[in-house]
C-alpha cells in the first residue's frame, strides 16, 4: 500500500507539474488495485473500518464548498452569470436523468418506479464540475498573464452552483424515499426529513458560530472544524441523510457570521485535500463491479454526460442572454468531474443497497478517471479557443 | 461558560436525534467522535481556566459523558474508537522518537540511565514490599499464601513503575515546553518504558517458578526477546523509509505523517513487535536521517494531526475509568500512591545526584515520573489471566491505581514545568532551539 501510495504520487506529482493535470484520481485507481476485487491487500473489514473516516471526508467536502458561498462577494456577480450557471446545471440534471431512465428502463429491463432513483442520482452526479481542474487552470492563466475574463467568473460561479444544485438534488432524492426509522411511533414524512437535514445544518452552524467566537489559533479551530463537521456528518448518516447539505450550511453560516473567516477557510482547505485522497482511495477500494450487465449503461452515461454538458451549457448562455461573451462551446470547460461526483455515488451507495448502487458507482467513478485528469486542460483549451475567438472577430 | 452551556445544548439535540436514525457505517461512531471531540475540548478549556493542563480536562469529559456518567457513549462506541486510542499511541510515540537527536543522545545516555534505573529500582522495591505488607489487610488478598503474596508484590511492583509517554508528549505538546526539566523527563519516560516491558517478563518467568499460574499468560522469553529487538528493527527500517520519503518527495505531510502512523502500527501488529518502541525508533531514525528542515516540517503536520486524536484518546482513557471502582479502592490506592510518589522522588534524587544533575533538575523531575497510562493497562491484563482466584481485583486496583495517578501525574508535571520557568501559562511558546533538543546535564 505504501509502495502504491509511492508510486502514484511521484508519477502523477511529475505529470502535473509538465502538463497541467489535475492529481488525485489516481488514488482512486489505486484503491481498486489495493482493494477486494483486485488485489485484495486492503479487504472489505478494512474499508468499513474506515467507515467513519468516509463519512467525515464527505461531510469535510460539504463544508468546503459552503465556505465558498461568501455573501458580499457573491453579491457583487451579476444575475445573468447565476441565471446561466443555474439553468446549465438543471438542464444536464435533466438531459442525464432522462437519458439514463430509458436506458435502465430498455437495456436492463428495471422496472420504471425502480429505475427513477438511481437515474436521478446520476443526472446529479452528471451536473457536478471538477472545481479542482477550474481551479488550477484558473491559477495557471493568471500565472501566464490571463486578465479575469467573463469565462473564467463564469466558470468559477458555475462550478459552485453545479455543486449546491447536485446537493440539494441528491438530499431531496434522499428524503424522498427514505425507508421508515425503526424505532419511532410516525415516521417522518419526507418534508420532514428535508427538514431535519436543513436544521442540522442551520443549527450546527449557529451553535458551531456561538462556540467558536472569536477564536483564531488554528490548532484549536482544527479540533473545534473536526469535532463540528464530525458530529454534523454523523447525525445526518445516522439519520439516514446526506452529509453534504448540513455541512455545507454550517460552512456557509460560518464563512459568512464569523470575523475569523480566513483562519476558518485556511483550516478547512488544508484538511480538505489529505481526505479528498482517503476519500479516494477508499472509494476506489469499496468498488464492486454491478450484478447487472453494466457496460451499456455505463457506456452510455459517459457518452450523454458531456454532450448534456455542451449543450446544456450552449442553451443556458442562449436562453439568459449571455452566449455571445461565453462562445458556444464554453460548455467543454465544465466536464471534467472531481471529487464530489465520487462522494455523492459513494453516499447514495451507502444507502441504498437496492437500486442499482454498484452501477451508479461504477459509472461516477469511471467519469472521474477519464475526465478529472485532464480537468484543467480542458478548461484552459476553452478559454484560450474563446480568446482566439474573441482576437478573430476583433 | 458559554461553550459549556453550547455543549449541553448539542448533548440534547443529539439526544432528540437517537430515535431517528440506525447505526451503520461507522455512523454512531463519528457521531460519539465527534460529540467526544468537543465536549473534551470544552472541558479541556475549563480545565485550563483553572490552570489545570488540558488532558485533564479530557478525562473528566470522557468520565462524564461516558458509560458510568451521562452515556453520551455506549461501551460498544468506546470499543468501536479504539483504532483512534491506537492512532494516538503510535504518532504520540513518532513524535517522541522525533525529538531525540543523536548526538544529545549519545551524551546524555549514561545520565538518562543512572537516573531511570535508580528510580525504577527503589519505586520497584518500596512498592513491592508495601504490598506484601498490606496484603493480608487488603480484601481480595487476604487468602493468598506468602508466596502467592510474594509473587504478587513482584509483578505488581513491575507494572506500578511504569511511566507515561502518552501523558508526558501531550503535555509537552500543550506547553511546548523543551527546558532541561521536559527533556530530562522525556528521556527518563522513554527509557523507562521499555525497561519495564523487559522487567515485567523477567518478573512473570519468577512468579512461574514460584507459582503454578494459569494458561499460557504472558509471553514467553524469546517472544520478549523478539518483541523488543524486533521492534529496533522494523522501528528502523521504516525510519529508513521515512527519511527517504522526505529527501525525495515531502509533499502531502499532513497525510504522510497519518499514514505512517497507521502503517508502523499496523506493521508492528503483524510482527508481534512492541508498537511504541518501533515507532518510537522509526521516529528517531526518521528525524536524525533527513534533512532537518524537512523532518521538522514532517513533526509539525503530525503534531497537528494528533491534535484532535489526542483529544480523544484521552477522553476515552477516562470513558474507561471506573469512578465507582476508583472510590471504593481510594483507602488502599491512596498509600499506595504516596508510596510510590515518595520512591519516585527518593529516586530521582538519588539518581540525579549520581548522574551529577543541576539542582534545578533534581528538584522538579519526580513530578513528571507520576502519571501512568498505555503500557500498564495491557500489563494489568496480563496479571488478572495469572493469578485467577484474585485476578480481577488486581486488575481493577491497577486501573484503579492508573487512572488516579494519570490524572495526579499530568498535574503534577504542568507545575513542574511551570515551577522550573520552563512554561509561562498565557506567554507565546519560546522557538523551538533547533539543534539541542536534549540539553546537555549541566548546561542549565
Amino acid at each position: 500500500m505504501a509502495g502504491g501510495y509511492l508510486a502514484a504520487r511521484l508519477a502523477v506529482g511529475y505529470l502535473a507539474r509538465r502538463y497541467l493535470i489535475v492529481a488525485g484520481a489516481e488514488y482512486l485507481l489505486l484503491g481498486i488495485l489495493l482493494g477486494p476485487q483486485v488485489s485484495g491487500l486492503i479487504s472489505s473489514n478494512v474499508v468499513d473500518s474506515f467507515g467513519p473516516f468516509i463519512t467525515l471526508a464527505i461531510g469535510w467536502m460539504g463544508a468546503v464548498i459552503g465556505a465558498e458561498f461568501h455573501l458580499p462577494q457573491l453579491l457583487r456577480v451579476r444575475g445573468a452569470t447565476y441565471q446561466t450557471a443555474f439553468l446549465e446545471a438543471l438542464l444536464t440534471t435533466a438531459v442525464v436523468a432522462g437519458a439514463m431512465l430509458l436506458a435502465l428502463v430498455w437495456l436492463l429491463d428495471v422496472p420504471q418506479q425502480a429505475a427513477v432513483a438511481p437515474a436521478l442520482v446520476l443526472g446529479t452526479i452528471a451536473v457536478t464540475t471538477s472545481s479542482s481542474g477550474i481551479a488550477l487552470a484558473v491559477r495557471r492563466l493568471a500565472r501566464e498573464g490571463a486578465a479575469r475574463t467573463p469565462l473564467l467568473r463564469q466558470l468559477q460561479i458555475t462550478g459552485g452552483m453545479d455543486a449546491v444544485v447536485a446537493i440539494v438534488t441528491f438530499t431531496l432524492l434522499l428524503c424522498l424515499t427514505h425507508p421508515a426509522p425503526p424505532s419511532t411511533i410516525r415516521p417522518p414524512t419526507p418534508t420532514e426529513w428535508a427538514v431535519i437535514t436543513i436544521a442540522i445544518g442551520v443549527v450546527g452552524g449557529i451553535l458551531y458560530h456561538l462556540f467558536l467566537g472569536g477564536e483564531q489559533n488554528p490548532d484549536r479551530l482544527f479540533i473545534a472544524l473536526a469535532a463540528a463537521i464530525a458530529l454534523a456528518s454523523g447525525t445526518a448518516v445516522y439519520a439516514r441523510l446526506s452529509p453534504l447539505l448540513p455541512t455545507m450550511l454550517i460552512g456557509a453560516i460560518l464563512i459568512n457570521t464569523t470575523r475569523n473567516r480566513a483562519p476558518i477557510a485556511d483550516v478547512l482547505h488544508r484538511v480538505q485535500r489529505p481526505l479528498y485522497l482517503v476519500l479516494l482511495l477508499f472509494a476506489g477500494a469499496a468498488w464492486r463491479p454491478s450484478a447487472q450487465g453494466w457496460v451499456w449503461p455505463i457506456l452510455i452515461y459517459l457518452f450523454v454526460r458531456p454532450v448534456a454538458k455542451l449543450g446544456a451549457a450552449r442553451l443556458a448562455g442562449r436562453l439568459s442572454g449571455t452566449g455571445r461573451e461565453l462562445g458556444p462551446d464554453w460548455g467543454q470547460a465544465l466536464i471534467g468531474q472531481g471529487s464530489l461526483a465520487v462522494a455523492i455515488a459513494l453516499n447514495y451507495r451507502i444507502f441504498d443497497s437496492s437500486s442499482l448502487p454498484h452501477l451508479v458507482f461504477t459509472a461516477a467513478i469511471a467519469s472521474v478517471l477519464l475526465t478529472d485528469f485532464l480537468s484543467a486542460r480542458l478548461v484552459r483549451g476553452a478559454v484560450q479557443r474563446h480568446r482566439r475567438r474573441q482576437a478573430e472577430a476583433a | 461558560m458559554r461553550r459549556a452551556v453550547i455543549l449541553l445544548v448539542v448533548f440534547a439535540l443529539v439526544d432528540l436525534v437517537r430515535p431517528l436514525g440506525s447505526s451503520g457505517y461507522g455512523a454512531q461512531a463519528l457521531l460519539a467522535f465527534g460529540f467526544l471531540v468537543l465536549a473534551a475540548y470544552t472541558v479541556g478549556e475549563i480545565a485550563k481556566s483553572i490552570h489545570a493542563p488540558a488532558i485533564v480536562g479530557y478525562m473528566a469529559a470522557g468520565v462524564i459523558f461516558g458509560p458510568v456518567g451521562l452515556e453520551a457513549l455506549s461501551h460498544e462506541t468506546v470499543v468501536r474508537l479504539q483504532p483512534v486510542s491506537a492512532l494516538a499511541v503510535a504518532l504520540i510515540a513518532f513524535l517522541a522518537g522525533a525529538e531525540l537527536r543523536w548526538e544529545e543522545v549519545r551524551e546524555r545516555w549514561a545520565a538518562l540511565l543512572k537516573v531511570t534505573g535508580t528510580e525504577l529500582a527503589l519505586s520497584a522495591l518500596a512498592l513491592g514490599l508495601t504490598l506484601f505488607l498490606a496484603g493480608p489487610y487488603i480484601p481480595f488478598l487476604r487468602d493468598a499464601t506468602t508466596v502467592e503474596l510474594v509473587a504478587v508484590a513482584v509483578l505488581v511492583a513491575s507494572i506500578a513503575i511504569v511511566h507515561s509517554p502518552a501523558v508526558t508528549m501531550a503535555l509537552l505538546t500543550e506547553t511546548r515546553a523543551h527546558g532541561p526539566v521536559a527533556r530530562t523527563t522525556l528521556g527518563v519516560v522513554l527509557i523507562s518504558d521499555v525497561v519495564v516491558v523487559m522487567l515485567f517478563s523477567g518478573a512473570l518467568a519468577l512468579v512461574r517458578s514460584l507459582v503454578p499460574v494459569s494458561g499460557a499468560a504472558g509471553p514467553g522469553v524469546l517472544a520478549i526477546v523478539w518483541e523488543i529487538s524486533g521492534a529496533l528493527i522494523v522501528g528502523g527500517v521504516l525510519g529508513a523509509g521515512i527519511a527517504l520519503y522526505l529527501r525525495f518527495v515531502a509533499e502531502e505531510l499532513f497525510l504522510f505523517a497519518l499514514l505512517v502512523a497507521f502503517l508502523g502500527a499496523e506493521v508492528a501488529r503483524l510482527t508481534h513487535v512492541e508498537t511504541l518502541l518501533t515507532l518510537l525508533t522509526a521516529g528517531f531514525i526518521a528525524e536524525n536521517f533527513s534533512p532537518p528542515a524537512r523532518g521538522q516540517a514532517l513533526r509539525h503536520a503530525m503534531e497537528r494531526s494528533a491534535a484532535p486524536v489526542f483529544v480523544v484518546f484521552f477522553a476515552l482513557s477516562g470513558a474507561e475509568i471506573d469512578v465507582m471502582t476508583v472510590v471504593r479502592l481510594l483507602p488502599l490506592l491512596v498509600p499506595l500512591a504516596l508510596v510510590r510518589v515518595g520512591a519516585i522522588w527518593a529516586g530521582t534524587r538519588l539518581g540525579g545526584r549520581w548522574a551529577h544533575l543541576p539542582q534545578e533538575e533534581r528538584r522538579w523531575l519526580w513530578m513528571g515520573l507520576v502519571s501512568q497510562a498505555g503500557v500498564a493497562i495491557g500489563l494489568a491484563a496480563i496479571v488478572a489471566e495469572v493469578f485467577p482466584g484474585f485476578g480481577e481485583g488486581l486488575r481493577s486496583m491497577l486501573l484503579a491505581l492508573i487512572a488516579l495517578n494519570e490524572s495526579v501525574g499530568a498535574v503534577l508535571f504542568r507545575r513542574a514545568l511551570v515551577a522550573s520557568g520552563e512554561y509561562v501559562p498565557g506567554a507565546a511558546a519560546t522557538p523551538e532551539p533547533d539543534d539541542s533538543r536534549l540539553s546537555a546535564p549541566g548546561s542549565s
